[in-house]
């Protein structure tokens, strides 16, 4: 009588189900991240023991580097964008910016030339423009508060936008003190300062 | 599950049946692919988000408007924080003619530093409802120091704090103490 062989069975798991959970994490995960941006230069913000998180909300961003300059991101939307750069253009006696430089200018990451030197940025091609670095920034200083107007105008064009600062660990003081006088100048006295997480001790 | 088959040969050479092909795929690689990815798209959306502080400035006084009342801080009911250069911090709680060498004091940032400063100042002051902290960062500073002292204030749950520019007869007791 021939024995019966008990057949061999591998260790396999169905992975179906863990499988649908998988991807369905990861579908939620791909739908929910929103890209960080490459920064237009280096910043290493101080760190606080805040654990407040940078809201969504229309949101421009001063950023100052470690050397003191000053650069202004607009908010995201395209078409209040382009009112902001037709504001600054009246605001500034300007020449009216072409349509081209107008869409040039709702892809910019960050505005780092003073007014004058605007046009000709946003003329130069797009892989230009991103490897440009800023020698001036926007000048910000007791005579010429251009970045003080970039605020201005952007609020005016929608008065709920946020404003937050970025500033590099090395940022010397007096520069911020130079911006927060402007801010206050214009009567804007709430806006947050971005700071990486540290643990509480 | 895709296993090999591997064609039995050997023997007779009867008839070929056509064996019966397993339907099932080898999910493995594929859960290995989308958790990889998951763990990426975790990660990215964690991390891209930075933290904010809160900060509020003071309304700069009309030219028009009345002057308020000058509101009188009383010194021990204060503390002034001079944030100098080479992340060094000095305090004090003197008017001037109390400040000297002596009086105005060097500290760090540390947990045991002014942390520890501040809240003595707040255990012996008279009002502690007031206790007021009066920050006042000089051009030497760089802006984390700043940020670190705000960050101070809400680790010590101070709610009471001004920022200001250094007053002259300060400024010469700390740049004697830095030696400059």
């Amino acid at each position: 009588m021939a024995r019966i062989k008990p057949k061999r069975h591998g260790v396999v798991t169905d992975m179906t189900a863990m499988c649908d959970v998988a991807f369905l994490l990861l579908t939620f995960f791909i739908l929910t991240t929103q890209f960080k941006k490459p920064d237009v230069e280096q910043i290493k913000p101080p760190s606080s023991i805040s654990e407040k998180l940078l809201p969504d909300a229309s949101l421009m961003t001063i950023n100052v580097t470690p050397a003191g300059l000053f650069y202004f991101q607009p908010v995201e939307n395209s078409s209040e964008r382009i009112k902001l750069l037709d504001n600054m253009a009246a605001k500034y006696r300007l020449p009216a910016f072409t349509n081209q430089e107008k869409v040039a200018f709702t892809k910019v990451q960050a505005v780092g030339v003073p007014m004058g030197q605007l046009k000709s940025y946003l003329n130069l091609p797009e892989d230009k423009q991103k490897a440009f670095k800023a020698t001036e920034g926007i000048p910000m200083d007791s005579t010429n508060k251009q970045l003080i107007d970039w605020v201005q105008q952007s609020l005016a064009v929608n008065p709920d936008y946020k404003l937050a600062i970025k500033g590099d660990v090395t940022t010397k003081y007096p520069k911020v003190k130079g911006l927060f006088e402007g801010l206050r100048d214009i009567d804007f006295l709430k806006f947050w300062l971005i700071t990486s997480q540290e643990k509480s001790n | 599950m895709a296993e090999v088959q591997v064609k039995d040969d050997g023997g007779k050479g009867g008839k070929v049946r056509s064996k019966k092909q397993n339907t099932r795929v080898d999910m493995t690689p594929m859960v290995d692919l989308g958790f990889l990815l998951i763990t990426f798209f975790m990660f990215t959306t964690t991390f891209s988000k930075p933290n904010v502080m809160d900060l509020g400035l003071p309304a700069k006084p009309k030219p028009d408007a009345p002057k308020p009342e000058p509101t009188e801080i009383k010194l021990s009911n204060s503390i002034s924080i001079i944030i100098g250069k080479d992340n060094k911090i000095f305090y004090h709680q003197e008017d001037q003619a109390g400040l000297n060498d002596q009086t105005l004091v060097e500290t760090n940032f540390d947990r045991e530093g002014i942390r520890k400063v501040i809240e003595q100042a707040k255990a012996r002051a008279a009002d502690k409802e007031k206790f007021t902290v009066i920050i006042k960062p000089t051009d030497d500073a760089v802006y984390k120091n700043f940020v670190d002292i705000l960050d101070e204030m809400a680790v010590t749950g101070n709610e009471r704090y001004g920022v200001t520019d250094i007053k002259s007869w300060e400024e010469a007791i700390y740049k004697k103490k830095v030696g400059q």
